[in-house]
């Protein structure tokens, strides 16, 4: 052998695919049956193995991505949360009721505190569930990492919920962006950063639409519910005092179709025209996002987001919940086909880094129930 | 047989070309800027279990970041089918420590909710400082008796005084209470935190000499004695901080509505059975006639006595019950009064007058 220097790729373009391996069906009953055995205490590690699986199918010039994440690591974390806040808490609630009693207007003031620290808190669980994930998540042997303070993006996170309460809605954009840059500038993989710079005006035609169809939506159940209140009475007029048992079933079919489009359009409709939002903020964030300099796209239709979200909520319902793993899946291939980099990176040059790693995993994250997988 | 493979180090991303063999127990490979390495097999753990189609990944014990992978689906049969360990997929391990933590769960819970339900309450409940059994105390009848008017007479107070006296007489460590009547329809009487003892008018209309009111105040006084009222509370507390812990919702609202306060004061049949001990006994030391707390016993028992909780003035007290609720073992606990032994001549609790003042006492 000759001591020449190791042959060195070139930089090459990422493609991302998704390829699917059998035993998701599998891994969800079993996942299943043992958390009922186990009182939801196998969850994490249902969580895990689902992850595990999801992972691996997801290519990076053919060679998959692979999460090392544990349930114990999952567990221990809930566990920390559980024992050292949620308990004192619960604790504290109990104990002010005990000692001013059971009418005392503190514990009015306790429970909005209460609530209030969940604001604060819940931007600090969403960062750290993403770091762990991104720590968890190797490629070529390299994790993924968030760098910056999960203080900051709390702050940032309660400030955002009070902007966009306080307007309305209208200042979500704005928000979401900020946000999106906060963490997406701390993002890594081993030494190569994510980048973000962008601007929430091109959202905004999008938000105005979604949210002027949304009113138009909120008011046409209000009209369908309060004609079905009036083709009741007009019902009852017609028959007058006369009670006929027909006067009870017709106003009964009056209520019942009232019910049944209020069901329809918050569980439906709604999600479907945020879809359309979605999407656009989708692509609009990937093109902001830089990786090594590279920049991302992602080429996510109105229509097929609303897809996305609607099978998966028809999944969730049909399977009663127990379908989940089947809608990560969905969600990540979503992203995974439709994801590029446009650019070449030099990947050999990557190498791991040293920045801090989180013993444990997600549990404030847990707690709260934030979205994700 | 060799075959291609590659290499990370876990240092770098940069992926390097190996050539591998299998020696029967240790995967050997080297590569141009690897040099040869020897992972022993037993060592070997597989990323995901091994999936056609899909490369297939190893670590090692001795560099738990770095990769091998495979592409060689051959090799990989070959090499899975020979050594179980590398099949991936569940392990027992991990489900022996799920097991582990579910059975500690379980019983860390039971463990906690024995005591909190069954140890700690009794022994909280005497260590509870006077002034904060008056105010929780007052909050409850308060919330009890909603806007019905407290009962007070100049000669009716004078009676209630002379009952008490009379119940005190040879008993000298009776614990110090308040007794009110309050203008309610039902027929009711309980005791809250603090040594309130609460009677209703509707008992008072039910009531046909005072030996039967003596013998209720009695056993109310015994829960007094016993503090079964502030026991309850704090074993409501514990129950609503085990549910919260275990539904997953914080803070929650304690005991603030109506319901359940109903149940704060539904004691159990042991509580009742302390309170009736502690009434036949005083009754005994103050030379009074059991038999009036029979026979009260036994009309509240005589079917459509039952308060109708449907009714329009009815309020929390109506849910909790009467005094001699209709769990089972009430005849029982009927039957263990007996009268005063013979030769011992009982005491008129009240003279008619004073009784009089008492049974108009709401007007």
């Amino acid at each position: 052998m000759t001591d020449m220097p190791p042959p060195h790729s070139p930089p090459e373009r990422l493609n991302f695919s998704y390829v699917p391996r059998q035993g998701l069906l599998k891994l969800t009953i079993v996942n299943f049956l043992l958390s009922v055995i186990t009182v939801g205490i196998y969850r994490f590690w249902a969580k895990t193995n689902v992850r595990k699986h999801i992972w691996s199918c997801v290519h990076i010039n053919g060679e998959p991505i692979e999460y090392t994440g544990t349930g114990k690591e999952l567990f221990m974390g809930a566990l920390v949360v559980f024992l050292f806040l949620v308990l004192p808490i619960v604790l504290a609630g109990a104990g002010i009721g005990l000692v001013y009693g059971p009418q005392s207007p503190l514990i009015i003031t306790y429970q909005i505190l209460f609530l209030l620290l969940i604001y604060v808190l819940w931007g600090y669980a969403v960062y750290k569930a993403r770091k762990y994930q991104l720590t968890r998540t190797h490629w070529r042997g390299i994790r993924g990492n968030l760098v910056g303070s999960a203080m900051t993006y709390s702050l940032l996170y309660f400030g955002s919920l009070m902007a966009k309460s306080m307007s309305l809605g209208w200042a979500t954009p704005v928000m979401n962006t900020v946000l999106q840059e906060q963490i997406t500038n701390d993002m890594r993989f081993g030494d190569a950063a994510f980048k973000f710079k962008g601007r929430a005006g091109p959202l905004y035609p999008t938000y105005a639409l979604c949210w002027f169809l949304t009113l138009m939506a909120l008011i046409a159940v209000i009209a369908a519910i309060a004609s079905a209140a009036a083709g009741s009475t007009a019902v009852r007029d017609f028959f007058g005092e006369t009670a006929n048992p027909n006067d009870i079933g017709i106003y009964a079919g009056y209520i019942a179709i009232a019910f049944a489009i209020f069901l329809l359009v918050s569980l439906l409709v709604i999600p479907m025209l945020w879809s359309i939002y979605v999407a656009k903020e989708l692509r609009t964030f990937a093109n902001y996002s830089r990786f090594d300099g590279a920049p991302f796209s992602l080429d996510a239709s109105a229509a097929s987001v609303i897809w996305l979200v609607v099978v998966n909520i028809l999944i969730l319902i049909f399977t009663l919940g127990i379908g989940w793993p089947y809608i990560n899946q969905r969600t990540v291939k979503f992203v995974v086909d439709r994801l590029s980099l446009d650019g070449l990176i030099d990947v050999d040059r990557i190498a791991q880094s040293q920045a801090s790693v989180d013993k444990r995993g997600e549990g404030l994250a847990d707690a709260f129930d934030v979205g994700g997988l | 047989m060799q075959i291609a493979a590659v290499f990370f180090d876990g240092e770098f991303a940069r992926d390097r070309a190996v050539t591998l063999d299998d020696d029967g127990s240790n995967l050997v490979f080297a590569g141009p800027d690897v040099p040869q390495t020897h992972w022993s097999i037993a060592g070997l753990h597989p990323i995901d279990p091994p999936s056609p189609g899909q490369p297939f990944r190893l670590t090692h014990d001795l560099k738990p970041g770095a990769r091998l992978v495979i592409r060689d689906d051959a090799f990989v049969h070959s090499l899975v089918s020979r050594n179980k360990h590398l099949k991936g997929g569940y392990s027992w391990k991990h489900l022996r420590q799920v097991a582990a933590w579910t059975a500690g769960g379980i019983a860390a819970a039971i463990i906690l909710g024995y005591a909190t339900m069954a140890i700690l309450p009794q022994k909280v409940a005497f260590m509870l400082p006077e002034n904060w059994r008056n105010r929780v105390g007052g909050q409850i009848v308060k919330s009890l008796v909603a806007n019905a008017k407290q009962c007070h007479t100049v000669d009716g107070d004078a009676a209630k005084l002379a009952m008490i006296t009379v119940l005190a007489e040879g008993n000298s460590d009776i614990p110090p209470i308040s007794f009110e009547f309050y203008d309610m329809p039902l027929v009711n009487a309980f005791a809250a935190p603090g040594g309130k003892i609460i009677f209703t008018r509707g008992i008072l209309e039910k009531a046909d000499r005072p030996e039967e009111i003596a013998g209720v105040l009695a056993h109310e006084i015994g829960h007094v004695a016993h503090r079964h009222p502030e026991a309850q509370l704090v074993r409501m507390t514990g129950l609503q901080v085990l549910i919260s812990v275990v539904s997953g919702s914080g803070g929650g609202d304690f005991t603030s509505n109506v319901a359940a306060l109903a149940a704060l004061l539904r004691y159990s049949r042991e509580a009742e059975r302390e309170a009736d001990a502690y009434a036949r006994n005083t009754m005994d030391m103050a030379n009074v006639d059991p038999m009036g707390l029979k026979t009260f016993f036994e009309k509240i028992m005589k079917p459509g006595a039952e308060n109708k909780p449907n009714d329009k003035n009815a309020s929390a007290l109506d849910r909790i019950g009467n005094v001699f609720s209709t769990h089972p073992g009430t005849e029982d606990r009927i039957k263990e009064i007996q009268p005063l032994p013979a030769g011992r001549t009982p005491v008129a609790v009240l003279t008619p007058e004073q009784w009089k003042a008492l049974k108009s006492i709401c007007g």
